[in-house]
């Protein structure tokens, strides 16, 4: 029991100590509490290392204690789970309507596409039937008509501010993922934009989004061989939302900070 | 169960596909709506537990088969036995894997029509032919395994044990094959400078089934499949064990623990630099996965899987001690200084180096080899050695700072886009969440746990061990064990799935229903649980039905109750 005691306030000291430290570095309390909860981590294995042995269960005392077990173990689970922060699907939601709108438009017309097509190979056959009745001297049946007209036209496109829809591409295509814009998002996987108007044109930028080989950033070799920044937006991006992208992007010209310069290679 | 239902089971499975591979050339039906759960998580619920049962069938014979060979090299009765147990066990839960599979079909296709009838289109011959043809031939096979088991014996024995190996090979075929189409719904075929859709069109079966994860997939899910099975033998003895009085039977039980735990233990090991190949590979594809994962909407499910890793960890070394305890003579066991010194400075060492060196350089390697190898080479010539028991709690102590460095993330949120300063680590300490801190932390986890197998084996050569006597806590920390890796499995697999995005195939095939978002942790976790307590139900009744049931007599003393603790 003394000894018990005894890790207990060894755990407290370290966990203590560990807070304190951590405040001394100026790490935010979260991270204070993490760590402090660190050190209770080890001292409940440290506890449980030493704990006195547990008496062998028979029958339907084991049955209920593994019962009883299997209930803290879920509850202990999914609370575990529910602590962490949780991301709010909604945030997504709208992002991915917004994303998927002009494929939903095109796999739909695609739909009305092959029934407009279906509708029409019926009628052939109702036409050609209605030709061997003819031909047999039978009575004139009424071709069946086509309902089918052309597909919906083609949604005219949201007119409106084109750096709004810049900026909204921005985040739809989670580009701050890699690139530090206004002070945010970044993490340094890729190079901070916001200088980059006074380096590249809207086309190069452009042409930068659409195929990320064409221009090479300087001190990011490793990542341009590596082939980082993806190549997939020519296939998820409209023509005219890559435009306004590269449009709001031209538009950052601050110097104070160090873009660096790419060099065209295509 | 009885022979023919089993049967039955399989043939509905069977039914299911074939006629799932026909049904999707019929085009047109529109989806069903599935009632409470909705759509996407019927179709999670099911999968996960195909691929439960589907991980144990095919992860079981592989060390079924070893146990047997060991049995038949050290003329161990006891190994042989564990193999049959558990074949038996396999046996049953194979017609639940072809029932689930067959589930499994019928339910995408009720859903997801449109994108079930492309997959399959895609993978024709796979989905038509070559799959259930596998299937057929595992059919085959582990039952004629299981049924000559006890006629093959003696100079038969190396027949049965070839049978069992062609077992593996079928399975571990059948687990590469069905790996294709999963892998490419992460990472379809492309080309540089060429849409995906365009080179699908002009890609062959071959390609599209060698893309960039399926090699990575097969081998971790490989290794998984062994470690969940190893555990899983773990919780048969721990329920055996459980359920009996005898001393005999609780010594065997106590056992075969003990071997299904290093089994799942072994594999586990590797299973880190697995998971690290698996996402190096997605990220290569396309970098932008990386931070969905690590920073972004999924951030959290790591930080939840660092967790389940550490609990893994620690509880298996907590077995390890406990196994230890139970040796006599196992105060005299010592080893040279230079493998705790190993232990508290691997992750300083390590994270420096892997930052210098980053992965794949194998410079890298020119520092971490020599020093993980020092204990070996040097300790010979160091006269300081440390007891057993220190080693063993300095073990612990590294295996928690290990959990620490693993789990302390880059910032407390769920979203990179909502990073703020009071839940970010300060810049100077950022290089704790990042790759080389984590390789680092997981490699102090499997050094530790090394070492500590390393003193149980000296332990065993200097000290008897007293099967039977192991502290009761360690048969639910078996079960612990099994419960907490089908947990992480389920969080993994959800993690997988969620990596598609808004896509059913990763930038080529969108889902367009309105249930493409990410969900949150809580809300998986509360399935991922679910589908763990179905599994773990029917597994126990599995248990309980072949082996309990198999000789009642020997278990149930006369006068005592019927140990319903075999659940
Ligand atoms: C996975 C990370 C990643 C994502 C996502 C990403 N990029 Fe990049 N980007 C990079 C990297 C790395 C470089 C530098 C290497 C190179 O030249 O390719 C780069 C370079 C650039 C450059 C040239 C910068 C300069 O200083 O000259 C521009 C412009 C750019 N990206 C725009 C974008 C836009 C717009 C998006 C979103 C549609 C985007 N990137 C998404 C990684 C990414
Ligand atoms: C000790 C460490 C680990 C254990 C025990 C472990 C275990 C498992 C298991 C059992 C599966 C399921 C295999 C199957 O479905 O057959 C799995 C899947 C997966 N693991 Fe790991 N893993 C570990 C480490 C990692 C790491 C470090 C990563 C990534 C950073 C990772 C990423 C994944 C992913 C993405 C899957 C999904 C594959 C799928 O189900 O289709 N794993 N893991």
């Amino acid at each position: 029991m003394g000894k018990a005691i005894f890790k207990i306030i060894i755990g407290l000291l370290v966990g203590a100590g560990l807070w304190v430290g951590t405040m001394a570095l100026e790490f935010p309390p979260v991270f204070r509490w993490m760590f402090f909860a660190y050190a209770i981590l080890g001292t409940v294995v440290f506890l449980v290392l030493d704990a006195p042995s547990m008496k062998p269960m028979n029958g339907a005392k084991a049955f209920g204690a593994v019962l009883v077990f299997y209930v803290i173990l879920c509850v202990v689970y999914i609370a575990g789970a529910s602590l962490w922060p949780q991301y709010d699907p909604e945030d997504e939601k709208g992002k991915i309507e917004k994303l998927l709108k002009a494929k939903r438009e095109a796999s739909e017309q695609g739909k009305a596409d092959e029934l407009i097509a279906r509708v029409k190979a019926l009628d052939e056959q109702a036409k050609a039937l209605a030709e061997r009745i003819k031909a047999l001297g039978g009575d004139l049946a009424p071709p069946v008509q086509g309902t089918g007209g052309p597909g919906a036209p083609a949604s005219t496109a949201a007119a409106g501010d084109m750096l709004k829809i810049g900026e909204d591409q921005w985040q739809l295509q989670e580009c701050y993922n890699c690139h530090k814009l206004k002070g945010e998002g970044g993490k340094k996987r890729g190079p901070e934009l916001d200088n980059i108007g006074s380096l590249m044109s809207m086309d190069d930028i452009k042409q930068k989004i659409l195929d990320p080989k064409s221009w090479m950033t300087e001190g990011f070799e490793k990542e341009f061989e590596k082939g980082k920044m993806p190549d997939k937006y020519k296939d998820l991006m409209e023509d005219k939302d890559v435009v306004a992208l590269a449009v709001w992007l031209s538009t950052f010209k601050n110097t104070s900070v160090n873009t660096p310069k790419s060099i065209k290679k295509k | 169960m009885k022979p023919w239902p089993r049967s039955l089971l399989t043939l509905i499975g069977f039914l299911a596909l074939f006629g799932g591979a026909a049904y999707a050339q019929v085009p047109g039906a529109p989806p069903v709506e599935f009632p409470y759960t909705g759509n996407r998580t019927a179709v999670w619920i099911v999968a996960q537990l195909h691929i439960l049962f589907a991980a144990f069938i095919l992860g079981a014979p592989i060390f079924v088969v070893i146990s047997e060979w060991l049995g038949y090299r050290k003329q161990d009765p006891r190994y042989d036995r564990l193999a049959k147990e558990v074949t038996k066990v396999t046996v049953i839960l194979y017609s639940m894997t072809a029932l689930t599979g067959g589930l499994f079909i019928f339910v995408l296709l009720a859903t997801y029509p449109q994108f079930t009838t492309w997959l399959i289109n895609h993978f024709f011959m796979v989905f038509a032919v070559i799959y259930p043809l596998l299937f057929i031939g595992e059919t085959f096979v582990l039952y004629t395994y299981f049924y000559t088991w006890d006629d093959w014996k003696g100079n038969k024995k190396a027949r049965h044990i070839a049978l069992g190996v062609l077992l593996n090979l079928i399975g571990t075929i059948t687990l590469f094959v069905i790996d294709g189409p999963t892998s490419f719904m992460n990472t379809p075929v492309k080309g540089e400078g060429i849409s995906p859709a365009e080179f699908l069109e002009t890609a062959t079966l071959w390609d599209k089934i060698y893309n960039y994860t399926w090699m990575p997939l097969n081998v971790h899910r490989l290794v998984g499949n062994v470690t969940f099975g190893g555990f899983i033998a773990g919780m048969i003895a721990a329920y055996m064990y459980m359920s009996t009085t005898k001393d005999e039977e609780r010594s065997y039980y106590d056992w075969m623990g003990f071997v299904g735990n290093l089994i799942g233990v072994g594999a586990l090991l590797f299973l880190p630099f697995m998971g690290y190949l698996l996402s190096y590979e997605l990220c290569d594809y396309d970098a932008s996965i990386c931070p969905y994962m690590m920073a972004d909407q999924l951030s959290m499910f790591f930080e939840m899987q660092g967790a389940m890793i550490g609990l893994i960890f620690l509880a298996s070394n907590y077995y390890i001690w406990m196994s230890m305890k139970r040796i006599q003579g196992v105060e005299k066991v010592r080893m040279t200084i230079l493998a705790p010194i190993v232990m508290v400075t691997l992750p300083v060492v390590m994270t420096k180096v892997m930052t210098d060196y980053p992965v794949p350089d194998p410079m890298s390697l020119a520092f971490l080899l020599p020093m993980l190898l020092s204990p070996v080479i040097f300790g010979r010539f160091i006269p300081i050695t440390v007891s057993a028991r220190t080693i063993i709690k300095v073990g612990f102590l590294m295996i928690v700072v290990g959990d620490a460095i693993w789990m302390t993330p880059h910032g407390f949120v769920p979203t990179g886009a909502k990073l703020v300063a009071e839940l970010e680590l300060p810049s100077d300490w950022n290089f704790l969440a990042l790759m080389p801190a984590k390789n680092s932390a997981a490699f102090t986890l499997v050094f530790v746990t090394v070492v500590n197998y390393v003193i149980y084996n000296r332990a065993i050569s200097q000290g008897t061990i007293v099967w039977g006597r192991i502290d009761f806590v360690s048969q639910f920390v078996l079960i612990f064990l099994a419960f907490s890796a089908i947990w992480t499995m389920g969080l993994m697999g959800a993690v997988r799935s969620l990596l598609r995005k808004y896509f059913h195939t990763y930038n080529l095939m969108p889902d367009f229903t309105a249930e493409s978002f990410t969900p949150t942790l809580s809300y998986s976790a509360w399935w991922i649980t679910g589908i763990t307590v179905v599994f773990f139900s029917v597994v126990s009744f599995a248990i309980f039905v072949t082996l309990r049931a198999s000789h009642p007599k020997d278990h149930v003393p006369e006068g005592s109750p019927v140990p319903a603790g075999a659940k």
